[in-house]
């Protein structure tokens, strides 16, 4: 997902969930800045490099694919854009162990570990509500690709279709031509997108997430089918009209949670009836083929809640975190957001970890070994420690 | 990383520093060693990649291709093993090709990381300096096998350094139970 679903939809979400413009503009920030927080950003601001929750493009070419880059890059990917659906799923007879732990880090919707990351995130901040708003959505748009490079999980190949609708409703099939260039944007007329290269390398970084599907699982409009290298040649359709229909109604259901209004967040349960008034319109805007949704997307949010959206801006915050004294950075904006990435990070590591699938790296649980590992996280467990004696 | 993931990339370090060193020591001589190691290099990777096909990419749409690949590259490693006397410009050529591609690419990282005001820009820039300057001492003294070979022996010495370092990095995250 892109901008336009991330920030203007997600503040969208949030006022119907009864947040207020103010709050909606903390969450719907923090959401679209998971898409921003890259090591350069934090090397920028002085922050802990952990934290990072994307790489850049420039980041990724760097990155190294040993065992222990690897462990990072899936850390990353997996925490925040492709949270995996079933860490125990069933693999084919005769599959490597490496196979299985791949095929389990695939990303799929209404998974326990979405229940792990909603359930962290409340009572933790808009910060944290943000966070965990963009990893929902994401698992909508991302599904059926791991964020761990693999060509055996995700590459594509020359089978792949758009449907386009007729009048009767009946779907044709048009082929897709994939290129390679970047700097060209994607050609929706003549159906030509950009996707990563093919790169027969096992572990190269050209076989992240959806890069061989190139944007097209951001697209909210786009319906398409393709052969996914996992899937044994069976065809997906993915109906990404319906899918971010759900993302959306999915994350007014999980706010509201957020928001004190429901007891217990669980899967498979959408605020199907608080966007009921709105469903054509939402719908109108989803459908709609373009490239960014963002202008629609913000009209309507700006209807919903009567105040002006401002643009994201990634240096809204830099000043105050950069200033503030070293004892007081928790408490500014990206402080809260550095601490609430490093808890989701720590969290889905762990439940990898403890499946019994290395790829993500180790985990300590620190209540049973004390503290060792990667220093950053020093500070996330000084401050829960000095929130719990708060609390308690 | 695991415990004996850390043990095999230490003393594979270890092996490579000892085997760049030598093969310094060893100076023009050392030509037929590094074709040796190609021809076991293309081969070990001919076989890798049969492994990987029957553990992973036989459940691949398309994966036949991997185990074709697999069979060319152990083909290839057999053919340059019964390749005797062989020039040593290849491993000049061989040089050149790494050494200016990595320099390249270094540089527009480095152009990259500064226009993202990366302070990670100056060692970018340094290492792309550094390789370019490598392919061409290797392009100006391409009649030198001694110099060639020097440069391949540095080169598996920095490798050997990244593997042991690699060895010792601090990789666990720590997770605290929610109480």
């Amino acid at each position: 997902m892109q901008e336009d679903f991330h920030y203007y939809a997600t503040y969208c979400a949030a006022i119907l969930a009864g947040y207020t413009h103010e709050q909606s503009m903390d969450i719907c920030y923090s959401a679209q800045l998971v898409d921003m927080c890259s090591r350069t950003f934090l090397i920028k601001i002085k922050a802990p490099l952990s934290a990072a929750t994307t790489q850049l493009q420039l980041e990724m070419m760097d990155a190294r694919t040993d065992p222990v880059g690897l462990q990072d890059i899936t850390r990353i990917w997996v925490s925040f854009h492709f949270l995996p659906a079933d860490l125990n799923a069933k693999v084919r007879k005769g599959a490597g162990r490496l196979y299985k732990s791949k095929y389990r880090l695939i990303c799929n919707t209404n998974s326990e570990l979405l229940v792990n990351t909603v359930t962290l995130a409340n009572g933790n901040g808009l910060q944290a509500a943000g966070i965990a708003m963009h990893i929902l959505a994401d698992t909508w748009a991302h599904r059926y690709f791991a964020g761990t490079p693999s060509l055996v999980i995700n590459n594509t190949n020359y089978y792949f279709y758009e449907q386009i609708a007729n009048e009767n409703g009946e779907y044709k099939d048009i082929p897709i031509s994939f290129r390679h260039s970047t700097s060209v944007p994607d050609d929706l007329e003549n159906h030509k997108y950009t996707n990563s290269l093919f790169q027969s390398s096992e572990s190269s970084i050209m076989n992240l997430g959806h890069g061989r599907a190139g944007h097209l699982p951001d697209y909210s409009f786009i319906r398409y089918k393709y052969l996914p290298a996992w899937g044994d040649y069976e065809e997906i359709i993915k109906d990404n009209p319906s899918d971010f229909y759900h993302a959306f109604c999915q994350m007014i259901y999980a706010m509201q949670y957020l928001h004190g209004d429901i007891s217990k967040f669980m899967i498979n349960t959408y605020a199907w009836n608080t966007a009921k008034p709105y469903e054509d319109e939402i719908k109108a805007i989803i459908k709609k083929r373009q490239l960014n949704a963002a202008a629609d997307w913000k009209a309507f949010g700006e209807r919903l809640s009567g105040k002006e959206i401002e643009p994201f801006d990634l240096s809204k915050y830099e000043s105050e975190y950069i200033d503030a004294e070293k004892d007081n950075k928790n408490e500014t904006f990206l402080g809260k957001f550095i601490l609430a990435a490093m808890a989701q990070k720590s969290m889905v590591t762990n439940k990898i970890f403890l499946s019994g699938n290395l790829l993500a790296g180790y985990s300590i649980d620190f209540n049973e070994k004390g503290f060792a590992g990667i220093k950053d996280y020093k500070m996330l467990v000084e401050y829960l420690q000095q929130h719990r004696t708060k609390t308690t | 990383m695991t415990k004996l993931q850390r043990i095999k990339s230490f003393i594979f370090g270890l092996f490579m520093m000892f085997g760049g060193v030598l093969i310094i020591a060893i100076g023009s001589d050392a030509a037929s060693i590094i074709m040796d190691l190609l021809t076991i290099s293309l081969i070990l990777n001919g076989i890798k990649t049969i492994i990987y096909y029957s553990r992973m990419a036989r459940f691949m749409v398309g994966g036949d291709q991997v185990l074709i690949r697999g069979l060319i590259l152990l083909d290839l490693g057999a053919f340059t093993g019964t390749l005797y006397n062989i020039s040593h410009i290849y491993i000049v050529g061989y040089l050149v090709g790494i050494h200016a591609f990595g320099g390249v690419i270094d540089v527009m990282h480095a152009l990259e990381a500064k226009r993202l005001a990366s302070p990670s820009w100056k060692f970018n820039l340094f290492s792309g300096i550094i390789n370019i300057i490598l392919a061409v001492t290797c392009l100006v003294f391409l009649r030198s096998t001694t110099i060639a070979v020097y440069i391949y022996g540095v080169g598996l010495i920095y490798s050997a350094f990244v593997r042991i370092i690699t060895a010792f990095r601090k990789t666990a995250v720590v997770y605290i139970t929610p109480s």
